[in-house]
Parts: C-alpha cells; structure tokens; sequence
C-alpha cells in the first residue's frame, strides 16, 4: 500500500487527538472529513505504527489501546454506570433516552437531581458531590469525545453508541440475568488504569514501565562504560 | 328518503362547526349534554334554543344518529363519518382480514365469471365483470386509505416524541406492525393469498379473451382489458403500500426494539452493580479507550515529529565515534537515566522544593525534560512526598506553574 502524506493534511492533528484517547466525530468536521476520505490511508499508516484506528459506521473513529494486564479502567466503568444510570433516569421521566443519548442533550442543572436519585450507586464510583460528577464523569465524557459542553449544555455524540452497545450486550448476556441470583462472583473487567485525577501530568508507574526504563538505562550504561573502555 | 342536497348543504353550512366535532367523535360517542356544551363553546352568541334546533336538523338529516341503547348518547352516521373522515385526510387503518375477504370475494366472481361465459349468458358476465372491477377499486381505496393511515401513524410517532411516554408512543407502532404489516407482508407474499388469488383471476380473464376470440365475442374486449388492466394495478398498490408500511414503521419498529433493549440492557447492569458492584458488568462488555498518557509525556510538536519521523523513516548508517580517536573539548552530555536521577534524588534527601532542587541541577534542561523528571520523581515510591503551594518557576524557556512537593524520606528507612 502506498501513502502519500501530502494526502493527509491532517495527519498530527488527528493522531493528536486519536492518541488522547479521544473519539473524532463529526462535531470535528475537519478532522472527521478527512479520515473519512482517506479512511484506508489513515489505517494502514497507523496500523504500520502499532496502532488499531477502529471506524465506526456510525460516525466515529478511535483508537483501541491493546489490553494491557487485568487492571480495572475506573473511567470505563464509571462512564458506563453513568450511561446506565441516565438511560434508566430518561426512560422514568417518559423521556426517550436513545434520543438523548444519540445526538439529544442534558443541561447541567438536572445533575444535581440524578446524583441524589443515584447516590448509592455514585458512590460505588467514588462520585459523592456534584463536583466530583462534572469532573469525573462528565468532563471526561467531553475530553474522549463522546459530548461536548456549551454553555451549561452537554451534547452527546454519536461515541455515545459504545456505552449504549454495552447496554444492549449486557440485555442479551443471559448469564448477567443468571448470575445476578447468584453468589458467585462476575468477572471483572481488563482495562486500562485510570490515575490521572489528582495529576497535573500522569504517568505510568507500573512495573513493566519500570522495568523498561531501567532497562534502556542499562542498556546506555553499559554503552557509555565500553566507549570510556575503547577510549 | 333524505335529500341529498340537503345533507350537503347542511355539512358545507356547518363546516366549522362539525369539523371539531369530528375530532371529538373520533375518540367515541357524546351525550346530548356534552354536545350542547361543545356547540354552545363555538356560539358564543347562540341561544339554547338556537343549539337545540341545530341538533334536531343534523338528526333529521341522519348526520347524527343516537348510539344504540343510549339514547341520550350521539354520533356521527358511519357514512358522514368516513365521508368526513376522507375529507379531511384522517385515515383509520383497516384490517388485513378486509383485504383478504375482498381477494375471496374476487375470486369467486372470477367463478361466477366463468360459470356465466360458459352458459353464454352475455348480461350476467357483464353484471359480474361490473362488480369484479367495483370490487378491485374497493381493494384499490381500501389500499390507498390504508397508507395515509401507515403515514399517520409513523408521524405520531415520530412527532409525539417529547412528550406522552415512550410506551405509549411505539406502542401504536408496534401493534400496527403485528396487526397490519405483519399479516400484509404473508398475504402479499409470493404463496400468498393475495398473489394467488390475482393469479387465478387474471388467468380467467385472460382465457375468457382467448375464448372470446374463438367462439365470438359475448362482451366488448375493452371492458375485460380494463379490468385486467386494474387488477394488475391492485397487485403492484398491493406490494407498494407494504413496502411503504415496511419503510415507514420498520425503523420505528427497530428504533423501538432496540429502546426496549437498551433500557432493559440498563436496568439490568444497575441491579448487578446495586447488588454486586462495579465490577458487575461483564468485562468485555465495556469500552476501551486509549490512556497514552498514563506510559508516554510529549509535547504536541514531540508528537508530531514522533509520527512523521515514523512515516518517513529511512535507514541510514549510523555513524558511530572511532574507537581510537579521543574526545576533543566537552563531551556531549549522554542523556540522564531513571536510575541515576533517582540516586542522586535520593542523596539530595530531603528535598525542600523537588522543582527547585531540579531546575539547579538541570539549569539548561528543556521544561518537558524538567516536567518529566518532577513527575517521574515525585512519584517515585522510594520518597515520601509532601504537596507545596502553587507557584511559578522559571526554566530556562518558560514560566511553569505547579504545585511542587517537598520529598523526604519515607520513615522507617535507614540510610
């Protein structure tokens, strides 16, 4: 396969943000218009560098990061809960929650109503205060690009489908019915760790970083000792 | 016998006033109170009398007609009503059931039709093929009804959204799709009632032409063409109204599936997680996003150059310094290690301002260097690390603000 890049324009700003873990849709119309065009250039670029750009038909693209280790992704989780908790909140209040989840809205103010609706189930996600639920949560929504913020007005994006993806694999996932009358434990999810809230910048501190580094210093080391030696 | 005129003249006269009459009929039957109440809202000006005489001139005209075994209760005669109705473009969804008693019916005229051809009994197959062609636009109405009604009730659903309950709303859909569409989609289909019924009546009628042109003509050809023309014409309103009711409520339809499956798929991960915690949602159920900056810190132009430097790469042969040849001046500097950072931190120990202590050492590092290494320090598990106010520093590109940390060694060690 042949890239040109002088194809694609918007190759930095795009691995920018697909790297930041974020999803392009098309509240990005540049970048999303020109992955969209080049859709298999971009792909074979990336994957060339190692990483999977998955495209969704329904609008969107992101990266997925490879599995690393049986770490529970606490971002994941409680995105998914809070998908869970506003489906069910939408669908008591007659309100359709397919339309708001896909491309609807959600103003700022009716936070404080679901976080008292929903405090035991918050609190399993450390959200308490409704601080806690516009940085954890909804913030994060905003940054990995499954909504945008206007003016006290969150808008969810087509992303959006991947929780509600979760919500359709969980309804035909009879064993979670089963096994909700059940004692045994479920199986936990394998994400990636999420650290980064009280961080002005975070990084790793996982042993095979650790190791990897102390690896490379070696490595520099014993490179350094054989030229002072040569000399 | 009621003068038709005067039924006309009387619906044109009272337009206004019976045409929200029929939106209340639609929903049922009124009394005679609810009606003088309704009228009386629209005659502001009317006496009592004045209401009391217009109602006794729509019930001589049978435009109403007292509901039976109420007396006291009206509605609109089942004739005006659809009449109504057709006017004003409010189409009630018929049953598939009419269709296929229609289609029976056409085929036993098709055996009347037959019978009548074969005795020679010329104003019979005439009379018969008359009431074939009737029956055939009965099924041709019924059809085009049928659709404004399947339009009708996809934009209810569509319109209504925000407002009544979202069962409510796909509800009419739903019960439209197994009433109506469901059993449209088996009668149309290819062993079908529908086709086999067309089929047997167009092979009569077609024999019947044959015949004609054999034994001599018993009816005049067009009119057995134009019937055969209108069935055909039935047989494709036939499969475009199901393919229309098919675009118009399958969306609606999935849309409602999936709804139903969504908030169900929801209610059932909260009760897991309620009963068993976070943890209870099925682990490759959920989404995995990228966290690069968990292992990897760059600048935005260190990215950049990263991925083009990857794209462009080119194999060149390095050059490495001769092993015999001694350095002249400063040698450059070989980047710092993780391990050599953290020992010299550790002597350093305790560190009062870990940004301070690094921005000495490192006076002509670049900040992203700096920001590294105050990361990769600060967290580093073989300190103990006390958080300091927010203030600004100044490296030797910009000015940086953090709040730092005082690291100290953690109790208990020795050194």
């Amino acid at each position: 396969m042949n890239i040109d890049l002088k194809e694609l324009t918007q190759l930095a700003p795009i691995f920018r943000e697909l790297f930041k873990g974020y999803h392009i849709s098309r509240s990005n119309p540049e970048l999303y218009s020109q992955l969209a065009s080049q859709q298999d250039q971009y792909r074979g670029l990336f994957k060339a560098l190692g990483y999977e750009l998955t495209c969704d038909s329904r609008g969107f693209y992101y990266f997925v990061p490879e599995q690393m280790g049986a770490q529970v992704n606490k971002t994941a989780q409680r995105l998914a809960l809070f998908t869970f908790i506003l489906v069910e909140h939408l669908a008591d209040q007659g309100r359709d929650p397919l339309a708001v989840l896909d491309g609807g809205s959600l103003g700022r103010d009716e936070l404080p109503a679901l976080l008292e609706k929903y405090r035991d189930l918050f609190l399993q996600a450390e959200v308490t205060t409704q601080e806690e639920l516009e940085e954890k949560v909804m913030r994060r929504l905003t940054q990995l690009g499954f909504a945008s913020e206007d003016n006290g007005i969150y808008r969810f994006l087509a992303p959006m489908h991947r929780f509600l993806d979760v919500c359709l694999s969980v309804q035909q996932d009879r064993d979670l019915a089963a096994t909700l009358h059940s004692s045994l434990p479920l199986p936990t999810p394998v994400l990636l760790d999420e650290e980064a809230e009280d961080e002005i910048i975070s990084l790793a501190e996982d042993d095979a970083d650790e190791s990897e580094e102390d690896a490379l210093a070696r490595a520099m080391a014993e490179e350094r000792d054989a030229q002072e030696m040569d000399a | 016998m009621i003068d038709p005129k005067r039924v006309l003249r009387a619906l044109a006269e009272h337009w206004t006033l019976l045409e929200p009459l029929c939106e209340r009929f639609d929903a049922g039957t009124l009394s005679l109170v609810e009606l003088r109440n309704q009228l009386a809202a629209q005659l502001p000006e009317g006496t009592p009398t004045d209401v009391t005489a217009l109602l006794d001139q729509w019930i001589r005209l049978d435009i109403l007609v007292p509901v039976a075994k109420s007396p006291n209760r009206f509605e609109l005669n089942a004739q005006i009503h659809d009449f109504l109705a057709y006017l004003r473009r409010e189409h009630r969804l018929g049953l598939c059931l009419e269709i296929e008693a229609y289609l029976r019916h056409l085929e036993r005229l098709a055996g009347y039709i037959k019978d009548a051809f074969e005795v020679r009994d010329a104003a019979d197959l005439a009379r018969q093929l008359r009431l074939l062609d009737m029956r055939v636009r009965d099924v041709l109405k019924k059809l085009a009804n049928d659709e404004q009604a399947l339009v009708a009730v996809a934009e209810r659903a569509k319109t209504s959204d925000r407002q009544i309950p979202l069962r409510q709303r796909y509800a009419e859909v739903l019960a439209t799709w197994d009433e109506y569409v469901e059993p449209m989609i088996q009668l149309v289909a290819a062993d079908g009632a529908f086709e086999q019924g067309v089929y047997r009546v167009e092979h009569v009628l077609l024999r019947l032409l044959g015949e004609q042109q054999r034994l001599g003509q018993l009816v005049d050809d067009d009119l057995l063409l134009r019937t055969h023309a209108r069935i055909l014409e039935m047989q494709t309103t036939a499969q475009l109204t199901l393919r229309r009711a098919r675009e118009l409520l399958l969306p609606l339809r999935e849309e409602a599936r999936r709804h139903n499956a969504v908030t169900r798929g929801a209610a059932l991960a909260l009760a897991a997680i309620r009963k068993k915690g976070l943890d209870a949602v099925p682990q490759a159920a959920l989404p995995l996003f990228s966290r690069p900056q968990s292992t990897f810190l760059g600048t935005a132009s260190q990215v950049e150059a990263y991925v083009y430097a990857l794209a462009r790469f080119e194999p060149k042969p390095a050059q490495f310094p001769k092993a015999h040849t001694s350095r002249k001046g400063e040698a450059p500097r070989a980047p710092r290690t993780a391990r050599e950072m953290i020992e010299r931190c550790e002597q350093a120990l305790p560190l009062p301002d870990l940004m301070v202590w690094l921005l000495e050492q490192e006076p002509e590092g670049a900040t992203d260097e700096l920001l590294y290494w105050f990361s990769r320090l600060s967290r580093d598990g073989r300190f103990q690390r006390e958080r300091l106010e927010r203030r600004d520093y100044l490296t030797r590109e910009h000015q940086v603000s953090l709040s730092s940390f005082a690291l100290i060694k953690p109790a208990g060690t020795t050194v």
